[in-house]
């Protein structure tokens, strides 16, 4: 198990050095140069080119690379070109705003997904499950800007019951954040909960028809132990797995979510970074991102192991 | 003579344009106000006209309750896309901001006319290159440090340094170049022109973002040193969040009745990105004011029961261009003007403004838009006339045409317009829609030469407002412009130009001014197919904000009531 913990960390090194070649391989190809967004279309060429030499942007790019990479791993993240201020905190800021968005949501997701998707599988091909299948899977596919337009309309325009913006007013004690957060995580939470339940529903229906479970219920075991004891247990390990790759997709969506409630997270924070090219801001957010990624991808595995001693054997 | 003399005559001279009916009241008020008249001076010259009252433009001067001291006003708008540094900023978010703490020689009012500020006046000598600024005494920076000249000619020579990379050079050269500013006394600045230039007081007030007066020793940060003039003072800056402000105790604003400025105790600028999240919060009443509301998915707001849009003449433009330096449009001037005949001005100001823009007829010279301009004439859609100019030009048969933009703002929405009405007389337009970055990207080596905003055979260019048309013409038709996206060059107009920018004598400006008007109209560089108003949104209760909509809005008269 520490094996296949370990072998999985450093494997992050090499992905992580790639990923961050790639984003300035990218960003030297997408159009725009970074004195520009800071000068604005209407500076004079002059300036863009004085303002570029100062900046060092007009270096080759693997001169540029070299020094950015340096800086990085002795912790000497430079500063953001476009907002001349130090990277280290501006990104551990968003991001801690990001995780906690996040996180929230994922509290939300999580059992309510498992939930739903069981008691589906449990009444399989019942209307009920029909039901829940057909909407979870219409709610997958309305994009979260439009179910977060709607619901700040209807929760926070109309109803007034929930407030229009994500952030709490300076100095409210932390737990209000978490009022705040309700309207932004639900747009994530549609998204997420189709994906999630329908696995929940597929696990709990397959392991249903394993002879061990006609066994439980025939040894007259009552059917709270054969659900939570059994089923859930075994139904767990695909859902898990798939839980573990949609955090990488929950931080998709928290790009648009971001922008759209005006919540200063890594999403925000990614979008502008790339649209000035503003390097040293885009790689350290984006490499924040991957990390979090493998991360929760490697915390998935382990739980799956954890839950089923073969993988954990093959391991 | 003296200069006093010289404006006694000026103002006379004012006073006969209007009797005349060669002006209206209007204009008086604006012109007068260029030449350094004071209000009250004005206010003479219009009592000396006779006549009636014009309504006044601001929408909201004649209900106006009395002030209410203390609160604070959230405004709510884009964050600074940048560092918010003065002397380059261009975005509104980094306008707004550095609005609120410090202020210009001169403010524009809501008609676009100039209004004192930390000048008190100004007066040209008789050949207008030399301008004389009385600056206001008894003013210091929020740091205790007084406001003197020095301050003045630091702020202005810092944008004139091409190493500082500020926009406001742009506007500059040519008009004023460096050592050109120099101290008379402690409190009078002089300025000695490169040419007579008879608009230069547009040059250094808030229609120059840039020439903002920063304190002698401004270190290039403003938001670590927020020192300034204005009525707020920065107290808080979280980056793409929220900028906040308290009162400037030792304002040196005092309102009509003596009373001490801002009523307000402070205020706040939530920095929200997406125009709907901005909308949507407006609606829910979390924050009061939205500086600048952009026409689409505005509708809500002027519905809203508890929310008021005022609307100002706005100078915003969408620049189609003709790119002459290329086929079809070089040296064919029917086919341009083809192009021009086929727009329905009134369905796209409809369709992009709910019909609430001013409209244009492809010359810098509205007298709707600029007061004091000649009269322009309509050109309305005329598709008989379309394709007897496509036949003049060559192309009976019609032809395909590129319209290169970016898909930012309603351009998009606009350049389908564009193809929509010209398919009828027979041009076919294929729209080349890019990213806002790409264009305006361009070789590093070659920018101008490459990037799409001034290369493209047709584009269409977006322009902030610019306070008058001379501002305009000589940013984007002079053959040396840098942002000629139509490459024009007319000797003409160009020579005629020239005696515009230096002609302070009312009446034969405004001579000159029709001809330029009919030169550019007749030649169609470019489609000016409307004006953009400029719109505000605040909640019902707040009253006082002060500035021509858009980015510059003055709170120092701002209040709410209950």
């Amino acid at each position: 198990m520490l094996r296949l913990i370990g072998r999985r960390l450093l494997l992050m090194v090499p992905t992580l050095i790639l990923a961050s070649m790639l984003i300035f391989a990218l960003a030297e190809v997408l159009p725009g140069d970074v004195a520009r967004s800071i000068l604005g279309p209407y500076a004079t060429q002059e300036q863009v080119d004085l303002l570029n030499e100062r900046l060092g942007a007009d270096r080759p790019i693997y001169v540029r690379y070299a020094e950015w990479a340096g800086g990085f791993v002795t912790g000497d993240w430079g500063d953001s070109l476009i907002f001349d201020e130090p990277v280290l905190p501006l990104v551990r800021r968003a991001l801690g705003n990001s995780l906690l968005l996040a996180g929230f949501a994922l509290v939300l997701i999580v059992p309510t997904s498992i939930a739903v998707g069981v008691f589906a599988g449990l009444r399989r091909d019942s209307p009920l499950d029909r039901g829940i299948t057909v909407s979870t899977l219409s709610m997958t596919v309305i994009p979260e800007f439009v179910s977060g337009v709607v619901l700040l309309y209807v929760f926070a325009v109309w109803l007034k019951w929930l407030p229009v913006s994500a952030l709490p007013p300076s100095g409210s004690p932390f737990v209000s954040r978490f009022y705040y957060l309700i309207l932004p995580a639900i747009p994530l939470m549609l998204l997420e909960l189709g994906y999630i339940a329908r696995m929940a529903r597929v696990g709990t229906v397959q392991v249903l028809s394993m002879p061990y479970i006609r066994t439980a219920v025939l040894k007259g075991l009552p059917r709270r132990r054969v659900i939570f004891g059994h089923v859930l247990r075994n139904a767990m390990v695909p859902t898990v797995t798939v839980i573990g790759t949609q955090i990488g997709w929950l931080i998709g969506g928290l790009v648009v979510i971001e922008v759209l409630f005006a919540y200063p997270g890594i999403g925000n924070i990614m979008v502008e970074a790339a649209k000035s090219k503003d390097l040293p801001l885009l790689e350290a957010a984006v490499l924040m991102v991957a990390i979090l990624y493998m991360v929760s991808n490697l915390i998935a595995d382990i739980v799956v192991a954890l839950l089923n001693p073969r993988i954990r054997m093959g391991g | 003579m003296t200069s006093d003399q010289y404006r006694r005559e000026y103002a006379h001279h004012l006073v006969e344009q209007v009797k005349k009916g060669h002006m209206t009241r209007r204009q008086l008020l604006v012109r007068a106000s260029v030449f350094g008249l004071s209000a009250t001076v004005a206010g003479q010259l219009l009592a000396a006209c006779g006549g009636e009252e014009e309504p006044s433009g601001d929408a909201t001067a004649s209900a106006l309750p009395e002030p209410v001291m203390g609160g604070t006003i959230k405004l709510i708008g884009p964050a600074p896309i940048t560092d918010p540094d003065p002397v380059t900023i261009y975005d509104q978010g980094g306008i707004v901001l550095v609005y609120q703490f410090l202020e210009y020689l001169i403010d524009l009012d809501n008609s676009n006319g100039l209004k004192p500020k930390l000048a008190e006046s100004w007066t040209p000598d008789e050949t207008g290159s030399v301008w004389t600024f009385n600056l206001r005494q008894g003013v210091t920076f929020n740091d205790g440090s007084p406001f003197e000249a020095e301050d003045v000619i630091t702020s202005i020579e810092r944008v004139l340094d091409p190493a500082n990379g500020s926009g406001a050079l742009s506007q500059l050269s040519g008009v004023l170049s460096p050592g050109g500013t120099r101290a008379v006394d402690q409190y009078t600045v002089e300025f000695t022109l490169d040419k007579p230039y008879a608009d230069f007081p547009y040059m250094v007030s808030s229609g120059n973002y840039n020439t903002a007066i920063l304190n002698r020793n401004y270190d290039g940060d403003i938001v670590k040193n927020p020192v300034g003039t204005g009525p707020f003072m920065l107290t808080d800056y979280v980056t793409k969040q929220k900028a906040t402000y308290v009162k400037n105790p030792n304002y040196w604003g005092k309102d009509a009745q003596g009373r001490q400025l801002p009523y307000l105790d402070g205020m706040e600028y939530i920095m929200v990105e997406d125009n709907s999240a901005q909308n949507l919060q407006l609606q829910s009443g979390a924050v009061d004011v939205q500086p600048q509301t952009v026409f689409q998915g505005a509708q809500a707001l002027f519905s809203d029961p508890n929310l008021r849009v005022d609307i100002y003449p706005g100078t915003g433009i969408r620049e189609v261009a003709f790119n002459m330096n290329v086929d079809p449009w070089k040296d064919n001037k029917p086919l341009r003007q083809a192009v021009a005949y086929c727009l329905d001005r009134d369905a796209i100001n409809q369709a992009l403004y709910d019909g609430r823009s001013n409209l244009g007829y492809d010359t810098f010279w509205e007298p709707t838009v600029f007061p004091g301009s000649p009269p322009s004439t309509p050109r309305a859609q005329d598709y008989d006339k379309a394709k007897q100019l496509l036949s003049d030009a060559g192309y009976p048969d019609g032809l395909d045409i590129t319209l290169t933009h970016a898909k930012y703002l309603e351009n998009p929405q606009y350049a389908q317009l564009i193809q929509d009405q010209c398919k009828p007389a027979g041009i076919n337009v294929k729209l080349d829609q890019m990213s806002y970055e790409a264009f305006y990207a361009g070789d590093d080596a070659d920018y101008y030469g490459t990037t799409p905003w001034l290369n493209g055979p047709m584009t269409i260019v977006e322009w902030g407002s610019r306070p008058a048309p001379g501002i305009f013409a000589a940013a984007m038709l002079l053959p040396d412009a840098v942002w000629s996206s139509s490459h024009w060059n007319n000797p003409e107009w160009v020579a005629l130009f020239d005696q515009y920018q230096s002609t302070a004598d009312e009446a034969s400006r405004t001579d000159i001014a029709a001809q330029l008007s009919s030169i550019q109209q007749d030649d169609t560089p470019i489609l000016l197919a409307f004006y953009i108003t400029q719109l505000r949104t605040q909640k019902k209760n707040v009253y006082g904000i002060q500035g021509p909509g858009s980015f510059y809005c003055d709170l120092s008269q701002a209040f709410m009531t209950a």
